[in-house]
């Protein structure tokens, strides 16, 4: 990592502990299932068990270590929130981008599109897909929330590009005889850079929480390790709102996800710094 | 190498009250630049100089008059060629920040156009080329963002990207009246340099007079006012010897050097500005005249070599006025060398 | 000198004797990232004789600036100042002003025009209606006489004074924005003005009004002023006396006229060959050699202008030159190792 990327993160603490968390999770997701292999062991004996040295986080309802479930679970939530982070952002900019540079008919014609899939009510429209479509892997409901939910970033993008379009920086790559495809991709493109990064950190916030909620809602096929079944079944099964003792298995996965979302949100101050080579210079 | 014949360029303004309006930024504008030549376009803010600048450089169109390149009519190409002919003519902006890309740093920023555009092999030599060319030390300019830079050393590199697409023309636009006044002159005889070593042909924009005597030999001035060309000739004919009152009143405003300079001893007092007014029949620049008569409100004088107090005028220099008089109106030097 | 009081209204204050503003050994310095707080302005003595126009003159990066913004309080955090005072007659050292006194100093007793003042206007309201914000801000009981002054201070400056208080900023000009900006400084009756870069970005003949409009507003109401700019021109139009900075110091000082014909100190000579003007030899203009330093590359020892000296001596890399009265006059000083008249000679 080079000295100035180093010395912009470790600026500020917020920042090295939003990147800890998130390296955190990141590990937890593509190393956890290794270490966890294996069928959940069930237990009938100890169901909603209350934490203790055997099961840090108690027992589900069928008996089955929580903070397993946890681990194994998140690979699904945050796999699938990246990568509908990534088409949303991907198809957004390049539609914005497109838009606000070519202007005129293709303008149009993108504009229009992008505010149809705006107009598309994503949740209920995911409620109804899932009548016809079991969302098992992680790139089948990254695919479904992804297409829908790309319209707000290409507006975005769009006017943060007709504004550029006024810098005199690009008329004179133009008048230099660059093409468009360089103007876009290395005159526009780094400027909105930070502007990208922002939203598509932003974007993986909301797609966790878009997808907890359907399988909180139970829309989806029952798998105990995720967690927002997880939710589902300490609320409506295991009575949390009632009583005390599902309550480790309603906070647990709750809990993280206020994790994700709090690192993000400490690691955010550090990406507009980055990409702006601009801000690294100031006390 | 370009000639431009009558050169039309109409706004259409709306305003709030006074309904669509349309605006002559420039009309009617002739002029020739040769091989290796100077010309300076002087006049206030809002006479149209700017447009004229940006029309030559391709970065507007016209609506009148033709354009010649080389000979070859700009109007009649296609796209692709105007392209061609254009990058040939190279603009240098007021404001050199604004133009270079703030997340590039000056080492890619010049080696873009010369890879993809001049297609040299030799980008990383050429661009350490360049940059000595217009005065910049390679090692430690290369790698900085242009915050990093001064503002002096920004417009160099504006002067050394322009360059790397090789062009014939280089049109500089108020290139010097952002930075400070003590390195306006590094920059002017970086111009002048570069018409001298390299036959580039320069147009010069600017409202700062003074500021067109240090290109180099031969330049021209033409002074601008409300889109038409009242008066040109030789630079220092027309600064030390100016008959046209606008021109006058210009040099009148140039601020005098006390204990260096004296005030010429016909400086004029500048007038208030009057707001833009509704175009008459006559000559334009007759509200704000000091000498105007009743034949200038009603006949517009076009461009030419009058006589002057029964003289000819000076040789190469044309001006537009019915009453043209000399009048020593710049500073005198005090203690001429 | 006409006498405010009367030519204004129930908004006055009492006819005052003309402000002398003293800046004694001032310090400012900035914190910078890794390196500690570094002076901007270093020991800087300056003295505004009282009713008479200083021209301040120095390129950018040489802390004129700040040095204008001390007088009014106003240096920007995260500088701050560290030694020395501001002393305006009348109000004592600025620098030790806080609170309510500072507020009411400013534009009370000091009027500010700053740089790109054509910009300064708030674009959603009149300009009337910023100018009795002004007055409200500063607790004047007769804001009727505050408008009627402006309108008197406006009709000075050529413009149509009710006109000009119902326009949006956008409907006015830049030369009239620039006089705008003058007029308000000048509304609160203040005792010093100071005009910071009062012509940058306006072309020949809008300068040259809005220079005239300075020379007449000062024969008119006579106060101390300060004027800063980068350009030689500007300030020999109108400045009485002058002062020049480098890197943060005062390098020379004294009669405008005096130092234009013939300066002492190098820089003041070579800031003046590097002027473009229409008269004279154009092979005989110089450009300056180097660009000058910004708040991290200014020397710590010696002189601060050595690299770009054209007549620099061994000695003037290790001791920096202090202020000095140079010929035996009090109202010339020079700061610089080199003798008066090999500067002059060549």
């Amino acid at each position: 990592m080079s000295r100035s990327t180093w010395r912009v993160l470790t600026r500020r603490p917020g920042r090295v502990v939003g990147l800890g968390i998130l390296l955190f999770f990141a590990l937890l997701a593509v190393f956890g299932p290794s270490i966890y292999s294996g069928p959940l062991a069930i237990d009938p004996n100890d169901i909603y068990g209350s934490p203790s040295a055997q099961h840090w986080l108690g027992t589900d309802f069928a008996g089955s270590d929580i903070f397993r479930e946890l681990v194994l679970g998140a690979r699904y939530v945050l796999e699938t929130a990246a990568l509908s982070a990534l088409f949303t952002v991907v198809i957004g900019t390049g539609v914005g981008l497109l838009a606000g540079y070519h202007r005129g008919a293709t303008d149009s014609v993108l504009m229009r599109i992008t505010d149809f899939v705006l107009t598309i009510p994503g949740l209920p429209l995911l409620i109804v897909l899932s009548t016809v479509w079991s969302f098992g892997r992680p790139l089948e409901m990254a695919t479904a929330l992804g297409v829908t939910g790309w319209g707000g970033v290409a507006r975005a993008v769009r006017s943060q590009t007709l504004s550029l379009r006024e810098r005199g920086f690009l008329e004179a790559a133009r008048g230099l005889g660059l093409s468009s495809r360089h103007v876009i991709v290395r005159e526009l493109l780094p400027n909105l850079a930070p502007f990208v990064a922002m939203n598509m950190l932003l974007a993986v916030i909301a797609f966790i929480g878009a997808e907890v909620a359907l399988f909180f809602l139970g829309v989806v096929p029952f798998s105990s390790s995720n967690w927002g079944v997880m939710l589902n079944q300490a609320v409506f099964s295991g009575g949390a709102m009632d009583s005390s003792a599902a309550l480790s298995y309603l906070l647990s996965p709750l809990v993280c996800i206020l994790l994700i979302t709090f690192g993000i949100v400490l690691f955010l101050d550090a990406v507009d710094e980055l990409f702006n080579p601009r801000l690294r210079e100031r006390t | 190498m370009i000639e431009a014949t009558g050169i039309e360029r109409m706004f259409h303004a709306h305003g709030a009250f006074t309904g669509a309006r349309v605006v002559r930024a420039l009309r009617g504008v002739d002029f020739t630049l040769p091989e290796g030549g100077a010309v300076s376009f002087i006049g206030e803010s809002g006479c149209g100089k700017t447009t004229l600048g940006r029309i030559l450089a391709g970065l507007e169109t016209f609506d009148g008059g033709t354009l010649r390149v080389d000979g070859v009519d700009v109007s009649g190409l296609s796209k692709r060629k105007r392209s061609g002919v254009f990058r040939g003519i190279q603009m240098i902006h007021q404001d050199p920040y604004s133009v270079l890309n703030p997340t590039r740093t000056v080492a890619t920023t010049l080696a873009a156009p010369l890879k993809s555009v001049a297609r040299r092999t030799d980008v990383a030599e050429r661009s350490r080329e360049l940059l000595t060319l217009v005065g910049l030390d390679p090692e430690s300019v290369l790698p900085k963002y242009p915050h990093q830079l001064s503002g002096g050393q920004r417009q160099r590199v504006v002067i050394a990207r322009a360059l790397t697409v090789d062009p014939r023309v280089l049109i500089a636009d108020e290139a010097v009246s952002m930075i400070d006044v003590s390195m306006r002159l590094g920059i002017l005889s970086l111009l002048r340099d570069l018409r001298e070593r390299l036959g580039i042909s320069l147009i010069f924009i600017t409202h700062d007079v003074a500021t067109a005597r240090y290109l180099g030999e031969g330049g021209e001035l033409h002074v601008i006012y409300r889109g038409e060309v009242i008066e040109r000739g030789p630079v220092e004919t027309v600064i030390q010897s100016p008959v046209h009152p606008y021109t006058q009143c210009l040099l009148s405003a140039v601020p005098v050097l006390k204990g260096i300079e004296a005030p010429g001893p016909d400086r004029l007092v500048p007038r208030a500005t009057l707001d833009a007014a509704a175009d008459t029949p006559g000559c334009l620049f007759e509200p704000r005249c000091p000498f105007a008569t009743e034949q200038c409100r009603h006949e517009h004088p076009s461009l030419g070599a009058q006589r002057i107090d029964g003289e000819d005028g000076s040789a190469g220099t044309q001006h537009a006025c019915f009453h043209p008089a000399v009048r020593n109106v710049a500073a005198v030097d005090l203690h001429p060398v | 000198m006409t006498d405010t009081a009367a030519k204004s209204t129930d908004t006055a204050v009492p006819a005052q004797a003309h402000a002398e503003v003293a800046v004694r050994d001032l310090t400012i310095c900035f914190r910078v990232a890794d390196r500690g707080e570094l002076p901007a302005v270093s020991h800087a003595n300056l003295t505004l004789a009282p009713g008479r126009i200083t021209g301040l003159v120095g390129e950018s990066g040489s802390g004129k600036s700040t040095l204008a913004l001390s007088l009014l309080g106003a240096v920007p955090p995260p500088g701050r100042i560290t030694g020395g005072s501001v002393t305006i007659s009348g109000v004592g050292d600025v620098a030790a002003l806080r609170g309510e006194k500072l507020r009411a100093m400013r534009g009370g007793q000091v009027g500010y025009v700053f740089q790109a003042s054509q910009n300064s206007l708030n674009p959603l309201k009149t300009v009337g209606k910023q100018l009795l914000d002004l007055g409200r801000a500063h607790d004047v009981d007769d804001l009727r006489g505050l408008v009627r002054r402006a309108r008197e201070l406006c009709e000075l400056m050529g413009m149509d004074g009710a006109r000009v208080l119902d326009s949006h900023q956008h409907e006015l000009s830049g030369g009239m924005r620039q006089r705008v900006g003058i007029v308000f400084a000048l509304v609160l009756n203040a005792r010093v003005l100071v005009l910071d870069e009062p012509t940058t970005a306006l072309d020949m003949l809008s300068q040259a009004a809005v220079l005239d409009i300075i020379a007449k507003v000062h024969e008119e109401i006579g106060l101390t002023t300060l004027i800063v700019t980068h350009d030689m021109g500007v300030v020999s139009e109108l400045a009485d006396n002058l002062a020049v900075m480098y890197g943060g110091r005062i390098v020379e000082f004294g009669p405008a006229e005096e130092l234009l014909r013939s300066p002492s100190h190098p820089y003041t000579k070579a800031l003046i060959n590097a002027t473009a003007r229409v008269t004279g030899d154009i092979t005989r203009a110089q450009p300056l050699p180097g660009r000058p330093p910004d708040l991290a590359s200014i020397p710590g020892e010696g002189c601060v202008f050595r690299d770009r000296c054209a007549f620099v001596m061994e000695v003037c890399a290790t001791v920096e030159p202090a202020l000095a009265p140079s010929a035996g006059r009090a109202d010339r000083s020079r700061a610089c190792h080199a003798e008066v008249e090999t500067v002059t000679a060549s």
